[in-house]
């Protein structure tokens, strides 16, 4: 390469020597300190629980939860032109299972609304036509959380949802109107 | 401040950062779910999560730092970054289509010692140490070849559809080179600032010293997350 432009003459071996030494002891001395404790749990020198860096490693698949969950079973008939939309107040990070099913295509939008904001600041995170879906859910701020269900064919449609998880209750729109629905969790 | 120390504090801080936090390099949270959910071609997607991965990839650029630290001609550049370039493209375009399947964390520790060797290089190491020096360019492209292969490794853990898969990939690759083109000219344009000082000489040494404890330290990162994996 373009060695000739470097003006200065080239420096010692024993200077190269030592400075790659250094470089290669102190990335190594980085690593057992604080990386190798911090990224992996990997603590051979004691460091990770003297800075409290192993704690950043303990990832756990579980997340605990203050109640119990609940579970919930809702139908709807919908007749030609029909729709519902049914949603579930859930809590920032709530988790929830759910599968629904119909015995024909409904256009479907699934979508939140953050809680005390209203429609207008609604999120949308899938919509389509389908006979079913399921899935899993991280409510991504608390506010309800659910389904809009339309019935666009001919004949009138059975729609069957069911739902677990850290839900609290439901609420139904429909013909203009909403009530709201209590669910009890599976444990007192 | 002149603009010696300046940059003398960039690169503290880069150094820093790269000690500190190294995180895995990989296509995380929302884009992953994009790419693991594409079904078809997605040309600027694809292009955008390449040059985001090229830009954000410091293994990537630490790399190309060492590569033309002395290089003072903006031809020598584009010679050796065309190298690396056609190199990682290869790899990346053949190792997703022939479903090349190679540990992500070793070809990352690879990457890493990349890093070294061009350090060292830059030290003068091969030629006052070991007596004859590898011919740079040919080390670029085969360089090129194993960073196209950690590419290809990062977008083979989604289980990518195969409709639009050429699409995608080579919109991948232009936005790699996008994002090169713009990291590189960020780092050209630093360099340059900083050799019309006369510190840029007398602190070469250290500097290539301090990237090549950082390429020591992103091999040793990846060779650690290569043990730790679960033994399934």
């Amino acid at each position: 390469m373009s060695q000739s432009e470097k003006s200065t003459t080239p420096p010692s071996s024993r200077n190269i020597i030592i400075a790659s030494a250094v470089a290669f002891v102190v990335a190594l001395l980085v690593l057992f300190t604080t990386i190798l404790p911090a990224e992996f749990g990997v603590d051979p020198l004691g460091t990770g629980e003297l800075l409290g860096l192993t704690a950043l490693s303990r990832e756990s698949p579980l997340e605990e939860q203050l109640e119990g969950h609940r579970q919930d079973y809702a139908e709807f008939e919908l007749g030609p032109f029909q729709s519902v939309e049914y949603k579930y107040l859930m809590d920032f990070d709530a988790p929830m299972v759910f599968s629904w099913s119909a015995d024909a295509d409904l256009y479907y939008d699934m979508h939140a609304e953050p809680a005390g904001l209203g429609e207008e600041y609604a999120e949308s995170f899938e919509q389509g036509n389908a006979a079913s879906k399921s899935g899993s859910y991280h409510a991504p701020f608390a506010g309800i959380h659910g389904w809009f269900w339309e019935n666009r064919g001919s004949r009138t449609v059975l729609l069957r949802i069911y739902a677990a998880g850290f839900i609290q209750t439901s609420t139904v729109f429909r013909d203009g109107g909403d009530y709201e629905r209590a669910i009890d969790p599976v444990l007192e | 401040m002149n603009s010696g120390s300046a940059v003398r504090w960039l690169s503290a801080l880069a150094l820093l950062l790269v000690s500190g936090a190294a995180l895995a390099h990989t296509i995380e949270g929302s884009d992953a779910s994009f790419v693991q959910a594409i079904d078809g071609p997605a040309v600027f997607p694809f292009m955008y999560l390449g040059a985001k991965h090229m830009v954000t990839g410091y293994d990537h650029l630490l790399f190309l730092v060492g590569v033309i630290f002395f290089l003072y001609r903006p031809t020598h550049v584009v010679q050796y970054v065309t190298l690396f370039a056609i190199g990682h493209s290869i790899t990346l375009l053949l190792g997703v289509l022939a479903n090349l399947q190679v540990n992500a964390y070793l070809i990352d520790a690879i990457i890493g010692l990349s890093i070294v060797y061009k350090a060292f290089e830059n030290m003068d190491g091969f030629k006052q140490l070991v007596g004859f020096e590898l011919n740079t360019r040919v080390a670029v492209f085969v360089f090129g070849l194993f960073h196209g292969l950690g590419l290809a490794t990062k977008l083979q853990e989604f289980n990518l559809s195969n409709n639009g898969l050429v699409t995608n990939i080579i919109s991948f690759n232009i936005g790699v080179e996008i994002g090169q083109v713009l990291a590189l000219s960020t780092v050209f344009i630093a360099l340059s600032v900083w050799r019309t000082s006369t510190s840029y000489l007398r602190h070469a040494f250290i500097t290539n010293a301090a990237l090549m404890c950082g390429g020591f330290l992103l091999a040793g990162f990846q060779l650690g997350a290569y043990f730790a994996q679960p033994p399934y």
